[in-house]
């Protein structure tokens, strides 16, 4: 296996492989986010001092619901190019032709082309979704601890608000650590580009086209 | 092939797909092409002697010159090329 095979098999898998958590925590972050709209709409009175947390929880929620969406249509876009790349990659196995690597090659560059600025939107809305689900994660934790003057206090009731707290940080770690690969993909394919516009000088030479 | 391509990866891809004698239509087709770039790329091509026409059975067909050869190496050998250096990380 040539050494171009090679990394170019690794990175298409790596980045089917980021696709993929992208889609699962973007559903999961759609999930997450209508199950605390309708928290806070339920909660609405009960408790008119933490009135104001419930509507920063709600509006919050209300961010990353429509930023869920946006997650999963932009990686869906970006994974079925990726799928059938990987698929044709897998086909050919290890004895792949030259032309044939040369041609996914191309194929890849293309795709890339055609989504880089999804890809650049979908690093914003992933660190944004981070940050959104970072901020209800420690709403959740202000539910259970009391802040007073005396200090913290835990509130043993809500103890079980807990692992609802843990893993709304977890989406927003998963969430951060997409927007950190996908944008080293998206630097690595940058250059990428910009080598293809150098060599494009050899190209056209081999074509006669220097003066053109 | 669809997408955004350079105006050289679509000459490489009409080379590669007239390894065989083909068709004007099956070029543009294979190529994702309209009819007027077509005839572009392709009278560009058969202009520098890397594709020749031939007639088979009454139609024109088109197929890749030996001097098409050195373009598809270089092209081959500059992409492969891309991919000595990847994105430095492990999942």
């Amino acid at each position: 296996m040539t050494h171009a095979l090679s990394q170019f098999r690794t990175e298409i898998r790596h980045f089917f492989l980021i696709s993929i958590l992208n889609l699962v925590f973007a559903a999961i972050a759609l999930a997450f986010g209508v199950q605390y709209i309708v928290t806070a709409i339920l909660a609405q009175g009960a408790d008119p001092a933490a009135a104001g947390l419930r509507i920063l929880t709600g509006a919050v929620a209300l961010v990353c619901f429509g930023l869920g969406i946006g997650w999963i249509l932009a990686t869906v876009r970006i994974f079925e190019g990726i799928v059938e790349i990987k698929d044709d990659l897998e086909t050919e196995g290890t004895a792949i032709a030259d032309n044939r690597l040369t041609c996914l090659i191309v194929r890849m560059l293309a795709h890339y082309r055609n989504n880089r600025k999804t890809i650049s939107n979908m690093i914003l809305v992933c660190t944004l979704g981070g940050v959104c689900f970072f901020v209800l994660g420690i709403a959740n934790s202000v539910k259970v601890l009391s802040v007073s003057s005396a200090g913290f206090a835990v509130t043993l009731d809500n103890l079980l608000l807990i692992p609802a707290m843990l893993f709304t940080l977890g989406i927003a770690l998963a969430s951060l650590l997409s927007s950190y690969y996908f944008s080293k993909f998206a630097k690595v394919w940058d250059g990428r580009l910009h080598e293809i516009e150098i060599s494009e000088c050899a190209l056209k030479e081999k074509l006669g086209l220097e003066g053109r | 092939m669809s997408g955004r391509r350079t105006i050289y990866e679509i000459y490489w891809e009409i080379l590669i797909y007239c390894k065989t004698p083909r068709s004007f239509t099956g070029i543009i087709n294979r190529c994702d092409l309209n009819s007027k770039t077509g005839l572009e790329y392709i009278g560009f091509l058969a202009g520098k002697g890397y594709l020749s026409a031939v007639t088979e059975d009454g139609k024109t067909r088109y197929i890749s010159t030996p001097a098409a050869g050195e373009y598809i190496a270089l092209f081959s050998s500059l992409y492969q090329k891309l991919f000595d250096t990847g994105p430095g990380f492990r999942l």
